[in-house]
């Protein structure tokens, strides 16, 4: 009897079990991770009946996209409604955004380069405001917004969203700047540069991943907050989503599958945000958090 | 609102029968508690599914012309309005008759300008308190039954009755007109009273060797009934909701206790004085063991019963998981509404499921049968805390047109009952009885209503320590003394301001 294998030996690995342990704990956790998003995608191509079906429908007996065309279409008044809540939305992030790179990478800057009495207290402090539960500063926030005569205006939402949002940004620029060799704006100095144009042309360049990262960051915080938009909004006409969507509870039922297709719709921007600019994103966070 | 100027007399004015039949009924409603005797523009000492309809549709209304005469229909002027107004979950009918509303008020008074707010049912309460503290609350706001006294105790609302706007207190139920008077004062007129009513699926009955067209006669059958229906079928019997700082816990849990004899205070009482505590006697202590018996000894009640609201029970009882609950009429024109956008294979089961729906009174107690006398009321606020400028002419309009026996019918078309007795004898009457069949049940259940509390902390009791006390039993954190005894104590620190 001639085993195969000895004329031709197999040098077999021995099975790694942590390696699989590994694999299959990642696979429980894709599981658990992607899960509700797929049965809020099946659940928006129910109908209302369906949605409330024992034993659940996995895949809808007559799936509908009616959810998604009712929110998508501007003639009838849950379309109108939808649209303007993702137009406030985006409005408010963007906006949110832009502010907080606009006065974060100078403070990052500053703080990463600069020497001046107090910068480690302040640079701390910025941080404050992140210690304490958003909650607290509800009702002062909104008595001021009432005094600025800010209520039921998007202002007050961009302008509570940079309390928070700033310092973290500043603090993730801050560690990224840290990582630019200063002697690259000394080279750009020497070669006739002024401080503005060495940052300009030399600093922000370089710092294009973190700004990336600060930008998405800013822009999902904004774009899911929720506390201080129920508080401070009112009109339909201003409103968030995250508020928004509230209009599919009821005081005795649930519009679960317009529910669903709302949420699926919010969480898109988001979803194709992070895509896109992921590896921005996981670049700048491990940069940032490693000194060379 | 202080004002007077305007007021109109009643248009039609009753003959001696019927100053016969309005003084029987003042006397004959004392399960409304009515502290006022008022002569009442309908017989309620006749209140049956027969007499609502041999008077729906006697009677035709003109609410321009009525409304006009307490403020001019050429009025120039503004109004700002919050309310819960119908959203997306809400069946079709609902969003036409809210929005037909405003087609109507922009046609009487065509020179007010409108800023309404429809506001979800569970966030309105907390954004009109954050308003009142900016200074940012409007005009006029129509709150649940529960709301109006805490707002009224501190001074956040302005005085309102019904000859403010036109009508007279006697158009009213006087429970509804009791839960807006704080120390001796009207601050709200009623927009709609609900009551509801016990729903059970007949085919779920006939499965588990019941009878399917009976519903338990009382809250002990309600109990046997709901482990009857777990044993045989191992689904779930009666749909108890028990979830804290929500408003649908105490609306189903709170019959319960009164029909054992209980009461959060002494609000079940024929003359409540709300001085003392009630819910640590025998009848509510039965009526908390009878929760306990159907959650913890024979678990035959949905086990997310600690978390649910009443939406929940919606997709069990649809799905045929839920056999029996205490049901919202605004339940049961969704759960046709839903059948009706059933298409393909959907529609037979959500045609079956229709079929099998039956409704009949809430099971009575050793004491009495009884129901939450619910609805909303709408209110002005204190000028001082309103956003712009007041307008007390166009708050007045727009009240007028709200609570006028038209809009009172219309804009409770699903939901509930008209505020103004006048609805009741009104064509539209007639045609949401001839429509909506859960209507005869939930209306007759209208002299079983008992009102909360009239007090300020009201909203704590019912929304805080009532499901406190639930959940404490049926976690067994608490033996169900201990924790009828803890929510007492609860309720006296809270009453004595601790």
């Amino acid at each position: 009897m001639t085993i195969a294998t000895a004329d031709h030996p197999v040098s077999r690995r021995p099975i790694d079990g942590w390696r699989w342990a590994g694999r299959i704990f990642l696979t429980l956790l894709l599981i658990f991770t992607v899960m509700p998003m797929i049965w809020m995608l099946i659940t928006s191509l129910k109908t209302g009946f369906a949605a409330m079906q024992y034993p659940p429908q996995w895949w809808p007996t007559e799936p509908t996209l009616g959810n998604y065309t009712r929110l998508l279409d501007p003639t009838n008044s849950v379309g109108q409604e939808f649209l303007r809540y993702f137009w406030n939305s985006l409005w408010v992030s963007t906006l949110t955004t832009i502010l907080a790179i606009v006065v974060a990478v100078p403070a990052a800057y500053a703080f990463s380069r600069f020497r001046f009495p107090g910068r480690t207290v302040l640079f701390f402090a910025v941080l404050l405001r992140n210690m304490f539960p958003a909650v607290i500063f509800l009702v002062p926030l909104f008595i001021l917004m009432r005094w600025l005569g800010l209520v039921n205006t998007h202002g007050s939402l961009v302008l509570t969203y940079l309390t928070f949002g700033l310092p973290l940004a500043i603090w993730l620029l801050k560690g990224f700047y840290d990582n630019i060799p200063i002697q690259l704006e000394q080279a750009a100095r020497i070669d006739g540069a002024t401080r503005l144009q060495a940052f300009l042309f030399i600093v922000m360049p370089l710092s294009t991943p973190g700004i990336i990262a600060t930008a998405i960051y800013s822009f999902i915080g904004a774009w899911n907050e929720y506390i201080y938009a129920y508080t401070f909004l009112t009109r339909h006409d201003q409103m968030t989503l995250p508020v928004g969507i509230q209009r599919f509870f009821s005081e005795n039922a649930t519009d679960w599958p317009g529910l669903m297709a709302a949420t699926f719709m919010m969480s898109v921007p988001v979803v194709v945000l992070f895509l896109v600019l992921q590896k921005y994103f996981v670049r700048a966070l491990t940069e940032g958090a490693v000194k060379h | 609102m202080s004002n007077k100027e305007g007021r109109i007399a009643r248009h039609r004015s009753p003959t001696r029968r019927q100053f016969t039949a309005l003084a029987l009924a003042v006397a004959t409603t004392a399960s409304l508690m009515s502290t006022t005797a008022y002569a009442q523009s309908v017989d309620l000492s006749q209140w049956s599914p027969e007499y609502i309809r041999s008077i729906a549709g006697t009677e035709t209304y003109d609410t321009a012309a009525t409304c006009g005469a307490v403020v001019p229909n050429d009025y120039e002027g503004r109004v700002s309005y919050w309310y819960t107004g119908a959203f997306e979950a809400d069946p079709l009918i609902a969003h036409e008759q809210d929005a037909a509303f405003w087609e109507a008020f922009k046609e009487a008074y065509p020179n007010i300008q409108t800023d309404v707010q429809s506001i979800t049912y569970n966030e309105l309460l907390d954004k009109f308190r954050t308003s009142l503290l900016g200074n940012a609350a409007p005009m006029v706001v129509r709150l649940q039954i529960l709301g109006g006294v805490e707002f009224a105790a501190k001074g956040y609302l302005d005085p309102l009755a019904p000859e403010d706007v036109g009508y007279t207190s006697a158009d009213f139920w006087p429970g509804a007109l009791k839960s807006v008077t704080w120390d001796g004062t009207g601050y709200g007129i009623p927009t709609n009273n609900e009551t509801m009513a016990f729903i059970w699926n007949a085919k779920i009955f006939a499965d588990a060797g019941l009878d399917p067209e009976s519903p338990p006669a009382t809250w002990d059958d309600v109990v046997t009934y709901s482990k009857q229906i777990k044993d045989q079928l191992g689904i779930s019997g009666y749909g108890l909701v028990a979830k804290q700082n929500a408003g649908n816990t105490p609306f189903r849990f709170m019959p319960q206790l009164w029909a054992y004899g209980g009461g959060a205070l002494d609000e079940a009482e024929e003359n409540p004085t709300y001085d003392s505590v009630h819910i640590n006697n025998e009848g509510s202590k039965q009526a908390l063991q009878a929760a306990y018996d159907m959650y913890v000894r024979d678990k035959s009640v949905p086990t997310s019963a600690l978390t649910n609201t009443q939406a929940e029970n919606q997709g069990p009882f649809i799905a045929g998981q839920l056999a029996m609950m205490i049901a919202h009429p605004a339940e049961y024109a969704k759960m046709l509404d839903l059948a009706s956008q059933a298409t393909g294979a959907d529609k037979e089961v959500a045609d079956a499921v229709v079929e099998n729906m039956r409704y009949g009174l809430i099971p009575e107690g050793p004491a009495r049968r009884a129901v939450v006398f619910g609805g909303s009321n709408i209110h002005v606020v204190n000028p001082q805390y309103v956003e712009g400028e007041y307008d007390e002419q166009a708050a007045k309009a727009l009240i007028c047109m709200w609570t006028s026996p038209e809009w009172s019918t219309k804009l409770a078309w699903v939901g509930s009952n008209p505020g103004h007795l006048g609805g009741f004898k009104t064509e539209w009457m007639k045609e949401r009885l001839d429509t909506i069949k859960f209507l005869d049940v939930t209306t007759s259940m209208l002299p079983n209503g008992i009102p909360f509390p009239v007090l300020p902390e009201a909203p704590e009791i019912m929304n805080i320590i009532v499901p406190d006390m639930l959940q404490n039993a049926l976690t067994e954190s608490m033996t169900v003394d201990e924790a009828a005894e803890d929510a007492a104590r609860k309720i006296e620190e809270l009453r004595s301001g601790m």
